[in-house]
């Protein structure tokens, strides 16, 4: 077998492996999302489907299908079955530039060479950056199409959020991307090899940091999920869904979380590189698979800990904070970077 | 905003200090009870369903038909037909709680001069039928197994009376 066509083969057997993969994971996400929501505040969560209710989500989503999918009357019809999808597909199309293990290199399965990553894409930080913006589309979409005043609103806020910390967000990234030279994930993983304090967190502090606060933004999760905020918007932009589009809604949210786990590892704790170069002997899938997991218990921890923000109080840190500090974070890293040459 | 509150914020002090409490309620014990597989123990005193006790030397029930209970029941759900026995003695021929009425005051037992009618440890009282609720004296008969044994004894053959009341039984000498 040629050298082209086992890398095809391969190519097939990763796009459609690793959304297989993830899809697995974010059922068993929700489920422990739900089991440490209750951990988290001395109650028990989801005990009744499979041992300890780890089969919960499965029963959630028989249930969800087996619900009436109920259109307003007066709403967009077109732009409203549509604005599920345009949530969840943008989200997919960032795991096809993160690698999970070694790029490049000799022969390593059957005779090819094997890259563990799906695109060896030269702007995947664009491509990551793009379709987080796009994502927001399908919320705003989700609001306007609705007809509904709580999912307008629920709409325009996550529009309005979105612009505030995508800049800052796009800024921090920007001091990894100098480090590395690089807007290749791959080459940016490559750039933190070595022991864990080679990786981008030390150097990239205050930018993980922000990168960090905004992702929370990004993912609307508690403590900045204006877009459905409960007690005033019902459910923002979910309020006149129902059935399985309202859980393709909740199931991109947690395909979003997923991801950006993965890519906070990636960015700043060395992606799929081993935290002591001793350890290498464990392959990179499973090393970015436990950083992705100590993220999303994070990103849980933070949500079942901190309340709501106010939305002037959102919009002062996404612009009085965030925003200055990514900017001073770029312009001392463009300082210190083109100082050392 | 002082020096110290940017340091503060900086630092997430605030925000760390909340993760620390659902951190160590993460990892203590969980105060839920699993109801239908687990269930509370009731309080000694809890007003559940009532009963109707037995005396255990006559096997009869102690109730003398006074008709406190009925008249001091504020959503008068007791109904009580009194008769005379042969060895005239007063006795309800009918005695019948309608619990869909009941509020659960515990009057009723609070009255009764002989502690005939109790309130028991039963508290899962939801039925799809409306006739559940109409309690019969058979009923509240048989329901005095789930009297509670720490305030009155269980209706065993040979055992003391077991009614522990801590004031003295009235209307006693006007009969």
């Amino acid at each position: 077998m040629s050298d082209p066509v086992a890398q095809l083969i391969f190519l097939i057997v990763k796009a459609i492996l690793m959304p297989v993969l993830i899809i697995t994971f974010v059922a068993f996400v929700i489920y422990f999302e739900r089991k440490f929501a209750g951990f988290f505040a001395g109650r028990v969560g989801p005990t009744y489907l499979g041992p300890w209710g780890s089969l919960q989500s499965f029963g959630d989503i028989i249930k969800l299908l087996s619900k009436e999918d109920v259109t307003p009357l007066r709403a967009d019809k077109l732009v409203f079955k549509m604005a599920p999808y345009i949530a969840f597909i943008p989200v997919f199309a960032v795991i096809a530039v993160l690698p999970f293990g070694p790029v490049g290199g000799g022969p390593n399965l059957f005779g090819h060479r094997f890259d563990y990553v799906i695109a060896n894409f030269d702007a995947g930080v664009v491509l990551l950056l793009a379709m987080g913006a796009l994502s927001v589309y399908g919320v705003v979409l989700a609001g306007w199409s609705s007809n509904s005043n709580y999912s307008l609103l629920g709409g325009l806020r996550a529009g309005a959020q979105m612009i505030s910390y995508e800049l800052a967000m796009g800024f921090s990234v920007v001091g990894v991307v100098l480090m590395a030279g690089s807007l290749n994930f791959v080459d940016i993983v490559n750039g933190q090899a070595g022991n864990f304090w080679e990786w981008y967190f030390i150097p990239q502090v205050v930018g993980g940091l922000v990168f960090f606060i905004a992702s929370i933004a990004e993912l609307n999760r508690t403590p900045f999920d204006l877009a459905e905020a409960e007690q005033e918007l019902v459910a923002g932009h979910l309020t006149e869904y129902s059935g399985m589009r309202w859980g393709m809604f909740y199931f991109a949210e947690y395909v979003n979380l997923v991801v950006i786990s993965a890519i906070v590892s990636t960015l700043y704790f060395g992606g799929w590189r081993a935290p002591l170069t001793v350890l290498d002997f464990i392959p990179g899938p499973i090393w970015l698979f436990l950083k992705m997991i100590a993220f999303i218990f994070l990103y849980m921890w933070v949500r079942w800990t901190i309340i709501r923000y106010r939305y002037n109080q959102l919009m002062s840190i996404g612009w009085k904070v965030l925003l200055p500090l990514s900017l001073a974070n770029l312009v001392v890293t463009a300082i210190v970077v083109s100082l050392q040459g | 905003m002082g020096l110290v509150d940017i340091i503060k914020k900086g630092v997430f002090v605030d925000i760390l200090r909340g993760m620390s409490v659902t951190g160590t309620y993460f990892v203590e014990n969980k105060v839920t009870v699993e109801y239908p597989k687990e269930k509370l123990q009731t309080y000694p005193r809890f007003r559940g369903m009532h009963a109707l006790l037995t005396d255990p030397e006559t096997g009869d029930t102690k109730c003398v038909a006074c008709m406190l209970c009925a008249t001091i029941c504020p959503s008068r759900c007791i109904h009580i037909t009194g008769e005379v026995t042969p060895e005239g003695r007063s006795h309800p021929e009918s005695f019948n709680l309608d619990l869909a009425r009941c509020i659960f005051c515990g009057l009723c037992e609070e009255v009764c001069p002989v502690a005939a009618i109790v309130m028991t440890k039963v508290y899962e009282l939801a039925s799809f039928d409306k006739g559940d609720f109409w309690l019969t004296k058979e009923k509240l008969l048989a329901n005095q197994v789930n009297a509670h044994k720490e305030v009155f004894a269980a209706p065993a053959a040979g055992a003391p009376s077991g009614v522990t009341r801590d004031r003295p039984v009235a209307g006693e000498e006007e009969r």
